[in-house]
């Protein structure tokens, strides 16, 4: 099966990363969509179906926070999965989140495998077989 | 303040460039750049904070450095990199830098964060004292501000 995962970034690096990790945790074929702030990723989720959404919390814009809020309102979007992974990882700001809908929060830096358990753990294992190109199953960055 | 949280930041860019720049690294003498040497073609970014105590980080490295540190973040060769992708790199680092050695200190209030930003050459403070970050064939330089 292949998903459909949002990566909301204001990091062109970060979000290459990202990208990256979930290739080599088998996501190869998934369609990753990328936007910059909370304000494109809305715009591109009026248009794509998303079965999962990464997003940063420090953006400019709109940050992550008011993002999960505007996604949690709507009933379209309000069952899609949103981790964050953010630099920012007080108590008071990961339940601020969690209270909000995420359904997870990884902290940077982070290690490929963080972000690969978390992945598993929402959208299921994947059948490495089925990826393309970008499948690499080993974390050796 | 100054010291316990200068002593987060220098665990953190150790976290932070083994994690996610594959570079171990070793804290060198207090300086300014142009004693470490450190005066010629250098990238530069800050990022200010609000909490406890407010301030801003100012992080500085050479070009030759970002274009390494960028490739082994985003594996990709440095011909398929772009100078935004050189300055997201940089930035990204002092925000997870920031973000990690805060994390780690003992506030009452939570920090935040604001929007890492990259600075002109010209900005760059000459006179003021930097930690500096040693590689095994570069160095970087840190430099804490609080108490704005």
């Amino acid at each position: 099966m292949s998903y459909s995962i949002l990566i909301v970034d204001d990091s062109l690096p970060m979000r290459s990363v990202i990208k990256r990790t979930l290739k080599a945790a088998g996501y190869g074929n998934a369609e990753l969509l990328e936007a910059a702030d909370g304000k494109q990723a809305m715009e591109l989720m009026k248009n794509n179906w998303i079965d999962m959404v990464i997003t940063d919390y420090n953006m400019p814009v709109m940050n992550g926070l008011e993002f999960v809020k505007a996604i949690k309102k709507e009933d379209l979007s309000k069952d899609i999965p949103v981790v964050v992974v953010s630099t920012e990882g007080n108590d008071a700001k990961i339940k601020e989140f969690m209270d909000c809908g995420a359904v997870g929060y990884i902290t940077k830096p982070f290690t490929p495998e963080a972000i690969r358990d978390l992945i598993v753990k929402i959208l299921g294992e994947v059948n490495y077989e089925e990826t393309l190109d970008g499948g690499d199953t080993d974390f050796d960055f | 303040m100054k010291k316990p949280l200068m002593a987060a930041i220098q665990t953190s860019i150790s976290e932070v460039m083994e994690t996610m720049f594959f570079l171990p690294i070793e804290f060198g003498r207090e300086s300014t750049l142009a004693q470490s040497g450190m005066d010629k073609k250098n990238m530069a970014c800050q990022l200010e904070f609000t909490g406890d105590v407010s301030g801003h980080l100012i992080l500085v490295v050479p070009e030759t450095l970002v274009a390494e540190m960028s490739e082994n973040f985003m594996g990709e060769p440095l011909e398929n990199l772009t100078p935004e992708h050189l300055a997201g790199t940089l930035t990204e680092m002092l925000n997870m830098v920031c973000g990690n050695a805060l994390r780690k200190t003992d506030a009452k209030t939570p920090f935040e964060l604001g929007i890492p930003k990259m600075m002109d050459g010209s900005k760059i403070p000459k006179k003021q004292v930097f930690t500096i970050v040693e590689t095994i064939e570069s160095r970087m330089a840190v430099l804490l501000t609080i108490g704005e």
